[in-house]
């Protein structure tokens, strides 16, 4: 990749409790493309992300956004590179005592001071985006379905129009139409931002529609990378296991 | 290497005692760091005033009713056991004074905040631990909200003055309360009744008590943050997590109490 | 706490109302207290007055009585600029008849207060008028003021109904005093 990498991990360690999660994982995300880290339950997806997120810190390796380094960074400059990301977690994480369109202008009313009226606007804006008519705008989340309230979530991301676009599980729990919906709001979102995306996921059939490189985690560390199209063809026997999902195998 | 785990192994009994120990203390000492981060927060901008506005509603004024019913039945009963005890020594007319000053003094603050500490700080250890356990507070930290200013402070703040204000209705309902029995069943004459008192209480039995609210209120609020901030494991651990926080809540109000009730009696 | 959603409309609306009526309680109990003018509470009865040496602790609101039986309160207690007595005002209930004769007397139920009025009934076939005086009034005992009287010896500036009984002794510790 030329240029400045949008997102690295560089020798990144992380353990709990003794246990070795993440062991000198090196991965890069270019600008602009989509990454998705693919792996087994319990193999440091989650972990990895949160890394990136500064929701945890590493315990050796550094962690950089644009190329500076996150770990380092002051707390002002850790609260604009916060601003400029977008998350969607994994139970989509709306918040239970707000409406929708509070839960998606969230950003803007709490942290960028937009005064309500101009937000609820935007917010109705970033639910078109994701085909969400505007009467849910006063609906709370307890009343949504899990897609819905997913789709929720990815508004709540982009509305900021951020450069970064991480989605932890997007497809977990949804029936394949409505993962198949998000699939593409996700594709479209990313190509409308033309933000980097960081997804993880072990949906192959979803990692193969929003990649543009897909990265195997196991052991923690990456151990394949390469784009949707040379995962059916590479012949390593960790990979072809997980793809095909058969129990019997290295994993 | 042997040796030195065998002898380890020898001396599990000390650990055995030494190990909660070590628990505690570090408990104490996260406790303490969480508080004084919280207090950061409570001290620097931006302050999320909705926040606080629905939190002290949420606190104080819905705590009334509870706070009310403990408050009368309270003041009735110890109307009743200090005239009885006043009669053993022929002072069953100081009854209304001493009743009052119980109240103000003690059982006001006490037990507005062992009522608080049953049904705020189980509320908001669950209502943050539930949060916690489904990624709403990381996913308040990506949005560029830190969750100490939005959610901790203000509920800080809301408990630290409405206790305060709860107590003093509390006060004068427990009064009320020993004036209804004091006037009906004991015969004592209802306007001297409330002038004696009146002259009796000194504004500091009443602000040491207001003072103690507050603190109590500090409390309350943080052990249901601090707990509920650290659950993990689903719903059992936020149902734990509303546990700790009632019973560290209570317990810690009672000690406070002592210590507070030692300051102002010598002042 | 999201108490918007957990509970239906009319049971918030039954809690709002409920928390508004808690601080009505204490606030009617609180204005009770600090105006305590509850001794106007017979609007139908008479005022007469009494004028004592030295009321002691007796209150606007304390017990007027006659055998015992409460006839009235204490409605209030001024101090007569031209005599430096202090004057009681008591409302008696209507349907009291007193005699002129009447006689009106200060006690405790207790060393530790409880001063009311006791009233007792003279022979006289006339009746108090409304605002008229009762004549005969015995002010409240001194106790303390007594028994300092006998530790400490007063040029006898004590209550006019103390005064009798600790001339004696007083005037005893001045002469023995003033011939030194």
């Amino acid at each position: 990749m030329t240029g400045v990498a949008k997102l690295e991990w560089r020798g990144v360690r992380k353990s709990f409790g003794g246990r070795a999660v993440l062991d000198d994982l090196d991965l890069a995300v270019a600008p602009g493309r989509s990454l998705v880290i693919m792996g087994g339950s319990g193999q440091g997806k989650s972990v990895t992300l949160k890394l990136a997120l500064g929701l945890l810190t590493p315990d050796a390796g550094a962690l950089r956004i644009d190329g500076r380094d996150t770990a380092s960074a002051s707390k002002s400059a850790r609260r604009r590179a916060f601003a400029d990301i977008g998350v969607l977690f994994q139970g989509a994480a709306l918040f239970d005592s707000l409406s929708v369109w509070e839960n998606v202008a969230f950003r803007l009313i709490n942290a960028d001071g937009v005064p309500r009226r101009k937000a609820r606007e935007r917010a109705i804006e970033a639910l078109s985006r994701v085909r969400l008519p505007a009467d849910l705008a006063d609906a709370y989340p307890a009343s949504l379905s899990g897609g819905m309230q997913k789709r929720v979530g990815l508004a709540r991301a982009i509305v900021g129009r951020p450069s970064l676009l991480f989605f932890d599980e997007p497809t977990s729990g949804l029936d394949p139409v409505t993962s198949a919906v998000i699939n593409e709001l996700i594709v479209e979102q990313v190509r409308d931002l033309g933000c980097t995306a960081v997804s993880i996921t072990h949906d192959i059939a979803s990692a193969r529609t929003i990649a543009d490189e897909i990265a195997m985690l196991q052991g923690g560390r990456v151990i394949w990378s390469g784009s949707p199209s040379e995962l059916d063809q590479t012949p390593d026997p960790y990979v072809r296991q997980f793809v095909e999902g058969r129990a019997d195998g290295p994993g | 290497m042997t040796a030195a785990s065998a002898s380890l192994a020898a001396l599990t009994p000390f650990r055995l005692i030494g190990h909660p120990i070590l628990l505690g203390v570090r408990r104490v000492g996260a406790i303490t760091l969480f508080g004084l981060r919280s207090l950061a927060a409570t001290l620097t901008p931006p302050l999320y005033l909705g926040q606080l506005w629905r939190q002290f509603l949420a606190i104080g004024f819905f705590s009334l009713p509870v706070t009310g019913l403990t408050a009368v039945f309270t003041g009735a009963a110890l109307a009743l056991n200090i005239f009885s005890g006043g009669g053993r020594l022929n002072a069953e007319q100081v009854m209304p004074q001493i009743v009052a000053l119980g109240i103000t003094r003690e059982l006001g603050p006490v037990l507005a905040g062992l009522m608080l500490a049953g049904r705020v700080a189980a509320a908001i250890a669950a209502e943050i631990g539930a949060m916690r356990t489904t990624e709403q507070i990381d996913a308040m930290v990506t949005l560029s909200t830190d969750p100490y200013r939005y959610l901790i402070a203000p509920r800080l703040i809301a408990a630290v003055l409405a206790l305060p204000l709860l107590t003093a209705v509390a006060d004068l309902i427990g009064i009320a309360g020993g004036w209804l029995v004091a006037v009906r069943t004991l015969g004592f004459n209802p306007v001297l009744y409330v002038r004696n008192t009146d002259a009796f209480l000194q504004a500091g039995d009443i602000g040491s008590g207001l003072v103690k609210a507050s603190v109590f209120g500090f409390v309350v609020a943080l052990m249901g943050c601090y707990h509920g901030y650290h659950a993990a494991g689903g719903a059992r651990g936020v149902g734990r997590a509303t546990t700790h926080a009632v019973v560290s809540a209570s317990i810690l109000i009672l000690a406070c109490d002592y210590l507070l009730t030692a300051v102002f009696a010598r002042a | 706490m999201s108490r918007a959603r957990s509970n239906g409309a009319g049971e918030q609306w039954a809690e709002v109302l409920l928390g508004f009526g808690v601080i009505a309680a204490a606030a009617a109990f609180l204005t009770y207290s600090l105006s305590a003018g509850g001794a106007g509470r017979a609007p139908d009865g008479y005022e007469v007055t009494a004028k004592f040496g030295d009321v002691g602790s007796l209150a606007p609101g304390s017990n007027v009585s006659v055998a015992g039986v409460k006839v009235g309160a204490v409605a209030d207690i001024t101090l007569d600029p031209a005599s430096y007595l202090a004057v009681a005002h008591l409302r008696i209930d209507s349907k009291v008849k007193l005699p002129v004769d009447s006689t009106a007397k200060i006690t405790s139920d207790s060393l530790l207060g409880g001063a009311h009025v006791v009233i007792s009934p003279g022979g006289a076939a006339e009746s108090l008028k409304a605002g008229s005086q009762i004549e005969n009034a015995q002010g409240a005992v001194d106790l303390f003021g007594l028994i300092g009287q006998f530790l400490r010896p007063q040029s006898g500036a004590g209550s006019a109904a103390a005064a009798t009984p600790a001339d004696g002794p007083a005037d005893g510790a001045a002469a023995g005093g003033a011939s030194k």
